[in-house]
């Protein structure tokens, strides 16, 4: 397909009857493309279906049952569906997780650093980004897991754990952060800063495989539409912080902080070699999926870690670089 | 067979004999029949590769995911204490359910008016989904164990009640006039009349009740377990080691078995006149 040529119908494949994305509940451009409408202007006459999920664990559970054709993940999630040979393929960044993830610990409690977790109730939803870098700071800091009380609970149900009083930390993520913090909370750490000692979390999106064989140009579409919501995020913070708003139900001003704390990476940097990289040349991501899988290893979450090269083998970005070289 | 009973024979040995009479060879062969061409559909569909192991692991996968966990445990709890775990809030639930469900049904299946007080509020939250009521248990109870039995207690209850109440309505009358008549109290009704004349019908609804308490234990176990076969469950699905998930769901079911079993033979020793001629 040329730049900004028009498809014609009659000259494509069947087009699908209705396409569904699963989007994460979190704060990315995704809202945007979603409330502007931006994927079902590149593809008219197909339904178009947005399903919101939970959390990672549950993204999961919907494309091992088939129920999405595109999904975000975190790379843990991202990691054990891979690991898993789920048959499905990461084509994009999403976004990449700073302060709008972090850890939330109770102000009465004097907690000033991770040491100070031992023998208190720590929640993070497991199996998602949080749960993965909680584990990975305390094994920086040299805390047995073992010491504090870790709970898995989902985000919704921290937030009310939380305004119970049954709980003395947890590291998850907005929208339900926020009231956490305000309600007796303060910021111990961000996944932003973990970040920057090594330890990098994002959300990738992905495709079903029988979809990317089936409708290879609808995959191009959405990775279009996807771009072009980046781009909105990225021009028109305002306007994002109105739409994030209305999507989230938020007042304006949260909106605005939380956009701060998510990393919107335009579509041609996704290509250098700190994200996505090339086909043929794939990038960190890559890298950040193999210490991923390792680390779930070692915690006896999946039972083997691939190569980088076979996680590279399952990130696609030939679509991206079709739609960056318009 | 041995249906003219000569002389009195001691309780326990009546008890085994009804249990021999419970399951005859034939229809404890029929059963197995079943379980082992279960058995043999799963090696069958595993072996060929008709299924993705991913959905149904072989039956050598998960036989070694019981061996890991009994011996290495699962996130820190071996199986025995995963089971012990959702064992005690099970029968703990289950209990306060029988303490209370089964006296409050007699109490509504005697009194109309204690019927027509209490009906309402078990018919309203009778059909609830469970997830529903939990999220509002966690939000009054917390993330720990009273949020759990609470719920588990709630599905245990209604069948008890109303298995109850529709044993104690549908003694006949005339037991409990003669017993009148003979010049019963009350307590000696409920106690000699009521009771052992209800019995296998409660019985029946607590066997139907316990079944229900299974059906909520993975839900109660989802908000902060860390311990659980049904939080093992929900845990290895989403980390998608269904070998894992399969091996709990066996346990699972064995101990429901179990303890059905368990619940039968107490109605065997306690209630011998329900024999079956």
């Amino acid at each position: 397909m040329l730049s900004g040529m028009v498809v014609i119908p009659a000259l494509a494949a069947e087009p699908p009857s209705k396409i569904t994305v699963g989007y994460l509940n979190l704060v990315n451009a995704q809202l945007v493309t979603k409330n502007l409408g931006l994927l079902a202007k590149e593809m008219p006459g197909v339904e178009i279906g947005y399903v919101k999920i939970g959390g990672g664990g549950d993204m999961l559970r919907a494309i091992t049952a088939n129920q999405v054709d595109f999904g975000g993940l975190g790379n843990p999630p991202a990691a054990i569906g891979l690991v898993r040979d789920l048959p499905m393929k990461g084509i994009m960044v999403l976004n990449m997780l700073d302060y709008v993830e972090a850890m939330v610990v109770r102000t009465d409690k004097n907690i000033k650093s991770i040491k100070d977790l031992a023998g208190k109730k720590v929640a993070a939803p497991f199996g998602s980004t949080t749960h993965y870098l909680l584990l990975k700071a305390l094994a920086e800091e040299g805390v047995n897991p073992g010491d504090l009380e870790l709970l898995d609970l989902a985000p919704a149900d921290i937030a009310i754990a939380w305004s119970r009083g049954d709980i003395d930390a947890a590291w998850f993520w907005e929208p339900n952060l926020d009231k956490a913090v305000k309600d007796g909370g303060n910021i111990l750490i961000t996944s932003g800063e973990m970040a920057k000692r090594g330890y990098p979390t994002w959300d990738v999106a992905v495709v079903m495989n029988e979809f990317a064989e089936k409708h290879p140009e609808y995959v191009e579409k959405f990775v279009r539409a996807e771009c072009a919501g980046i781009d909105f995020w990225l021009k028109n913070p305002e306007k994002t912080a109105e739409i994030i708003a209305q999507e989230l139900s938020l007042p304006i001003e949260d909106a605005t902080r939380m956009m701060k704390g998510t990393e919107m990476v335009p579509c041609p940097t996704q290509l250098t070699e700190a994200y996505m990289g090339k086909s043929g040349s794939i990038g960190q991501f890559a890298d950040t999926l193999e210490s991923t899988a390792q680390f779930l290893v070692a915690e006896k979450r999946l039972p083997k870690a691939p190569t980088r090269d076979e996680f590279a083998a399952k990130l696609d970005v030939s679509y991206l670089e079709k739609i960056v070289g318009e | 067979m041995k249906a003219d009973v000569p002389k009195p024979e001691p309780a326990l040995r009546i008890a085994a004999r009804r249990l021999l009479a419970l399951r005859p060879p034939r229809t404890l062969l029929l059963s197995s029949l079943t379980v082992i061409l279960l058995f043999c559909a799963w090696v069958v569909v595993t072996e060929t590769g008709l299924a993705n192991p991913l959905f149904l692991p072989n039956p050598e996968a998960v036989a070694r995911a019981f061996m890991e966990v009994s011996t290495e445990g699962y996130q820190g709890s071996t199986l025995i204490e995963h089971l012990s775990a959702s064992l005690y809030r099970i029968l703990v639930a289950f209990g306060l359910a029988c303490l209370i469900g089964i006296p409050l049904g007699v109490l509504m299946g005697t009194s109309e008016t204690a019927r027509a007080l209490l009906s309402p509020m078990i018919e309203f939250y009778r059909p609830l989904p469970p997830l529903g009521i939990y999220t509002l248990l966690v939000m009054w109870l917390g993330i720990g164990e009273e949020s759990k039995l609470a719920l588990l207690f709630l599905a245990a209850l209604p069948g008890l009640i109303i298995a109850t109440i529709q044993a104690v309505r549908n003694i006949d009358p005339i037991y409990v006039r003669a017993a009148k008549a003979l010049g019963a109290s009350t307590r000696t009704i409920v106690l000699q009349v009521y009771l052992p004349a209800a019995g296998p019908t409660i019985l029946a609804g607590m066997r139907i009740s316990l079944g229900f308490t299974y059906t909520v234990l993975v839900a109660a176990e989802i908000v902060a377990a860390s311990a659980g076969i049904g939080w093992m469950i929900w845990d290895a699905a989403k980390f998608l080691l269904s070998d894992v998930v399969i091996m709990g769901l066996i346990v699972l079911g064995l101990t429901g078995v179990a303890l059905d079993m368990v619940m039968r033979l107490f109605g065997q020793i306690l209630m011998p006149w329900t024999r079956k001629q």
